[in-house]
């Protein structure tokens, strides 16, 4: 007979249900991480190319067409197809940019007559790097204005001469006094050179020295030197007859100062910005700058040395997009650039001090030819040597160089679309396709100062767009990161302490069925959308709390003061009273205390800011009147309450047991007189150590204000307000998480401390809390999570101003609003693009560092306090 | 707050309440001792468990003790439930009591009465009274930090606080606000070397409690609760987590102690109540059933039941 089995098999449906199960928390699992992975390399692809060197491409030289007389300069249209060249004898020379064959020799042509110009010889030349513009003087005394530039057109297909007609695509052919090129679509582009020429304008009998120009609109300024040493304004006003179509300039004319170098002319001359400043440079290395932007008064602004070794030659000195920042370069090889800024001890006629804000890298070879892009802040320059080099003067970074020739550079450019560099040396063409890609953006130009246009120095500052073409990108990340950093502080400062007092409060104090009644209502707290929030704080709350500021600094005091008030006169109830009402006692004195303090604080602000303000506290914030005193105070008295407290504990306490009071309630009146006096003292204090740091000017440390620091200017949308907010924000996360934490302790341990004869107060302090210090500290973690990555409050309520300051009263600027305000005006690929991924990026690393490190400390404390 | 901003007297200062406290009370006169013969001769246990009101039979040797605490009529009810019906009893000053019944029978909730730790259990009332050493105990106007300040507990499980040896010892007197370091040491070797833990854990005193054994933890424990020099000890099964050489200790510990402290023991083991005390009060569903000198009551109870009950016929 067979024994029955007693195997039990598990059922197949409890298997299965196992490992689908399993699979199930499998892929889960792995799938959040793979999305928080996916998501951190999706914003490193985007934020990488940021970070990638400029490129350049398809090099090559091609020699120029072989020319009798002196080049005063040459072009190259936008798709590096065909240049002109522009000789002292008015002619044009046109050549075929690839191979450098000549097209056409043409005079110069003038708009109105149609007809060649008498060939006078040009003695000067200026032309615009970011357009056509042009401006000759001749020998003659006389100026040309006018423009030397590109056109572009199609041909139909029909007008094409039949040999060309099967011209392959990408293929360019010479057609008349223009190059076609059969493109990608299979038309005929044809680019030819289109100059023209108003009308001399006579300035002066004597051949023009030196000439450049601004133009905009109908109007330009230029300014000559002449030979007889005069130097001349003119501003020239362009009317068109609506009749005849015939053009008139009308001219003003305006003498500058002048006055020549050891009897030699300046090398340069230069108009800036728009033509509030002429710019004298001389070979020497000395410089003039004069102030024109009165024309009624023209003066001399400064003199200056523009060339920082004394033993180097001013060798080649060119505009950068904005005509604002002026490239300097010298014989031994150094690149300056130099800007205005403006300061305090700065005693030039405007107020402004021309100094060299950038060094680029130097190179072993004189510098002898400039060019500045139309499109953004880099420049060629061209050596001696043959060398060029691309820099981007923001960042003072070298991007691109080439290789030596032997033969000095004479021309250096950048194509106008920003992809193509060119140098011509011993008459032949150097020219590469190039990909900036962001030179803005490098790891200098973002953490640490960088010397804007226009700034006194290098500062962090963050202004990612302008309105301007040439407008700077300023790329500070550091005010981004302060201001969430700052938003963070100040949220904490505000929300934790509370979050966690009503948390121990709650699972400590509260009666079971009122705590089981208040965690739902503050969890209710965090429903609240953000953006109503931050609509409260910006739109209500700012405006609401500005008209108050002396009350609302003096609710900060008074009602921790009245609240401790309240639980020393709470002792002077009789024990038995005492001991009836003792669940009563917080709710009592939060209810009563709470709102006296507020209606205390509420009554004496207008007297402490009569005392402590001087009368008027945002005058008084701002550091227009009054003294640091008050400031001090403010500052001072919670560390010297805090001070005298723990006095009080270490000489007074034990003083008064010794003493022994017979009964309980004389116990409780010589405490509540104890807190009286102490709070007077630690006031006293206080003001004395305030009146010491402020007036004591006999000593070193006499004079100090703290207004500037972490007090000072208010600002209606500030780090008070968020701090409110935020505060309301994270309470409810905070709060749910520490109360959870505080309930999980176990009771075994409670009622341990409690059977050793500890109040619930010492229980919850010297036992709970410390058990609970891991799930505390997450609370407090997850709570600057969500303080650091919040975005709405932060869009709403801080100003978005990205400045650096503690000062309480202030806005800032955090990376989640920056990517908010931006990402909607940001072209997708484009470098603020980027910039703002970038941000994203720094906010995603900021999180998981902080939540990493918050984890390990945790996960210390939980082994610390396991095993319960 | 005002707790902890209130000085607290020294510890070893009269207590302004003791101070004014009268001697203890004469041991009231003994009551009438019903023996087995008088009752009815149908089971007590069966009447008690139909909710009668059965007298206890509490022996003549209890009369002539001075009690260190003493149980007047006390009735308490979990919510509507009753869990004590007038219960009577005093514990004997510098003697082991040990309180002994069945599962359910209100042992653990008695002892947890005497330092009102049932205060917490938010649906607890409470009738009548207790008087430790002729103070009252619920009395309105008790203030129960300082009445618990003269008692021990120890629990059925080991409950070291998540702390150093040392800092577990002191706490009593922490909370006191003893802050002086030769006191602290002093009162720490005491308690551990009448907890008989010294020797094991001198020279581990600042590493954490929780890395003690289960038997050195619960000794740890008699350690923190004699720190503070209490009047009364009162231990709640403290043996029912612990292996029996852990035990033995702890058995051993509390023969010890007896005499020093009046100690207040219970135990759902019959052999350890044998043992240890001098005294066996025996529970059944919150009725106090017999109540007499130990010897007595395991080897001639003047009962039937707690003869059942001590040879392990029921319960």
């Amino acid at each position: 007979m067979a024994i029955p089995s007693r195997r039990k098999q598990t059922p197949l449906s409890v298997r299965l249900g196992d490992v689908a199960a399993r699979w199930c928390i499998t892929i889960g699992g792995i799938g959040t991480i793979v999305a928080v992975t996916a998501v951190f390399a999706f914003l490193a692809y985007v934020v990488w190319p940021l970070f990638l060197p400029a490129k350049t491409s398809s090099a090559k030289t091609s020699a120029l067409p072989k020319l009798a007389s002196p080049q005063l300069r040459l072009g190259l249209d936008e798709y590096g197809v065909i240049g002109w060249s522009l000789s002292e004898d008015e002619m044009l020379t046109i050549f075929r940019a690839d191979t450098g064959e000549l097209i056409q020799q043409r005079p110069l042509e003038l708009a109105q007559s149609k007809t060649p110009a008498a060939a006078v010889k040009i003695t000067a030349a200026a032309f615009a790097n970011d357009s056509p513009g042009a401006a000759l003087g001749l020998a003659d005394g006389t100026v040309r204005l006018g423009q030397i530039g590109f056109r572009t057109s199609f041909v139909e297909a029909a007008k094409v001469p039949e040999a060309l007609r099967m011209l392959p695509i990408g293929q360019r052919a010479i057609l008349k006094d223009g190059i076609v090129e059969r493109t990608r679509q299979g038309q005929f582009r044809l680019q030819q050179v289109d100059a023209k020429f108003h009308e001399s304008i006579r300035v002066s009998t004597s051949p023009i020295v030196l000439i450049d120009q601004v133009a905009e609109g109908g109007k330009s300024i230029f300014c000559a030197l002449t030979g007889d040493g005069k130097l001349l304004l003119e501003l020239v006003t362009e009317r068109k007859n609506q009749m005849t179509d015939e053009v008139v300039l009308k001219t003003r004319k305006i003498a500058l100062p002048y006055k020549a170098r050891d009897g030699q002319a300046p090398r340069h001359l230069l108009l800036t910005g728009q033509g509030e400043n002429v710019l004298l440079a001389w070979e020497s290395g000395d410089g003039v700058r004069i102030d024109a932007r009165n024309l009624s008064a023209p003066a001399v602004a400064e003199e200056l040395r523009l060339v920082l070794d004394p033993a180097a030659k001013l060798t080649a000195l060119a505009p950068l997009i904005g005509r604002r920042t002026i490239l300097v370069g010298d014989s031994l090889g150094q690149l300056t650039a130099w800007f205005g800024t403006r300061g305090t001890d700065v005693r030039t006629s405007d107020g402004i001090h021309l100094v060299a804000a950038h060094e680029l890298p130097r190179s072993p070879a004189a510098v002898t030819a400039l060019g500045a892009s139309a499109r953004s802040r880099l420049a060629l320059a061209g050596y001696a040597d043959g060398r060029t080099r691309l820099f981007n003067v923001t960042t003072e970074s070298m991007m691109i160089e080439s290789a030596a020739t032997g033969q000095p550079v004479v021309e250096a450019a950048i194509g106008v679309k920003n992809d193509r560099l060119y140098a011509v040396s011993d008459n032949r063409l150097w020219s590469a396709n190039f990909n900036p890609r962001y030179p803005e953006v490098s790891w200098s130009s973002l953490m640490l100062p960088v010397h804007y246009e226009d700034y006194p120095g290098a500062e962090h500052v963050w202004q990612s767009s302008g309105g301007t073409v040439d407008f700077e990108p300023k790329l500070g990340f550091r005010p981004l990161i302060f201001g969430t950093l700052k938003a963070t502080c100040y949220s904490m400062l505000f929300g934790a302490p509370l979050a966690l007092l009503a948390a121990l409060y709650a699972s400590e104090f509260m009666h079971p069925r009122w705590r089981a009644r208040v965690k739902p209502t503050i969890e209710l707290m965090a429903s609240m959308p953000s953006v109503v929030l931050g609509f409260l704080a910006g739109n209500v709350l700012a405006q609401l709390v500005q008209g108050i500021v002396p009350q609302v600094i003096t609710i900060f005091f008074t009602v921790p003061f009245v609240i401790l008030l309240g639980a020393f006169v709470w002792q002077l109830i009789p024990q038995r009273r005492l001991v009836m009402w003792q669940r009563w006692r917080f709710p009592l004195i939060g209810l009563l205390a709470v709102p006296l303090g507020v209606l205390t604080g509420w009554g004496l602000g207008p007297a402490v800011e009569r005392v402590f303000f001087a009368g008027d506290i945002m005058r008084w914030l701002d550091g227009q009147i009054g003294t640091g005193f008050g400031a001090w105070v403010l500052l001072l008295l919670p560390l010297s309450a805090v001070g005298t407290a723990i006095c009080v504990g270490l000489f007074v306490n034990p003083w008064l047991a010794r003493s022994a009071f017979s009964s309980r309630s004389r116990l409780a009146w010589v405490n509540l007189l104890k807190f009286i006096l102490g709070s007077a003292v630690a006031l006293l204090a206080a003001m004395g150590v305030s009146a010491l740091l402020t007036h004591g000017g006999n000593w070193a440390f006499g004079g100090l204000d703290p207004r500037g620091t972490y007090v000072g200017t208010y600002v209606q949308r500030n780090a008070l307000i968020v701090g409110f907010m935020m505060g309301f924000a994270i309470i409810p996360i905070i709060y749910t998480i520490a109360e959870d934490a505080l309930s999980t302790v176990p009771d075994h341990l409670r009622s341990a401390s409690l059977g050793a004869g500890a109040t619930q107060w010492q229980t919850a302090v010297r036992i709970v809390v410390p058990a609970a210090t891991s799930g505390l500290f997450s609370a407090v973690m997850v709570g600057l999570g969500r303080a650091v990555g919040e975005t709405m409050i932060m869009l709403m309520a801080t100003g978005n101003v990205p400045i650096m300051k503690w000062n309480i009263f202030d806005g800032f600027r955090t990376l989640s609003a920056t990517i908010a305000v931006e990402m909607p005006e940001a072209p997708a690929g484009s470098m603020h693009y980027r910039v703002l991924f970038l941000a994203a990026l720094t906010l995603f690393l900021m999180t998981f560092v902080v939540n990493t490190a918050a984890e390990i400390v945790r996960l210390r404390f939980r082994k610390r306090a396991h095993q319960m | 707050m005002s707790d902890v901003d209130a000085p607290q007297p020294p510890h070893d200062a009269p207590l302004p309440a003791e101070a004014a406290r009268p001697q203890p009370a004469p041991p009231e006169p003994a009551r009438p001792i019903r023996s087995a013969q008088a009752s009815p001769r149908e089971n007590r246990l069966t009447r008690i468990a139909r909710g009668e009101v059965v007298e206890p039979v509490v022996h003549a040797a209890l009369a002539g003790q001075t009690h260190v605490l003493e149980v007047r009529e006390l009735d308490l009810w979990y919510g509507m439930k009753q869990a004590l019906f007038n219960i009577s009893l005093g514990a004997p000053r510098g003697q082991v009591t040990a309180l002994i019944g069945p599962s359910g029978c209100g042992k653990s909730t008695l002892l947890r009465c005497v330092n009102r730790m049932n205060d917490l259990v938010d649906s607890v009332r409470i009738r009548g009274d207790m008087l430790l050493n002729g103070d009252s105990i619920y009395a309105a106007g008790v203030d129960v930090i300082e009445l618990r300040k003269r008692m021990g507990m120890v629990f059925q499980k080991p409950n070291p606080f998540p702390m150093s040896v040392f800092e577990n010892v002191v706490y009593p007197l922490r909370v006191d606000g003893q802050r002086n370091r030769a006191v602290l040491d002093e009162v720490c070797e005491e308690s551990l070397r009448s907890a008989a833990l010294w020797e094991e854990v001198k020279d581990r005193l600042h590493e954490s409690a929780l890395s003690l054994s289960g038997g050195q933890q619960q000794r740890l424990c008699i350690a923190r609760a004699i720190a503070s020099d209490p009047e009364v000890l009162l231990l709640d099964e403290p043996c029912s987590a612990l292996d029996p050489i852990a035990t033995g200790k702890i058995e051993d510990l509390i023969g010890e102690l007896r005499g020093g402290y009046s100690i207040i023991i219970v135990t759902h083991n019959m052999q350890q109540a044998a043992r240890i005390s001098d005294f066996t009060a025996l529970l059944y569903l919150g009725r106090l059933v017999e109540y007499g000198p130990t010897a007595d009551i395991f080897t001639r109870p003047q009962l039937s039941e707690t003869q059942d009950y001590v040879t392990g016929r029921f319960g």
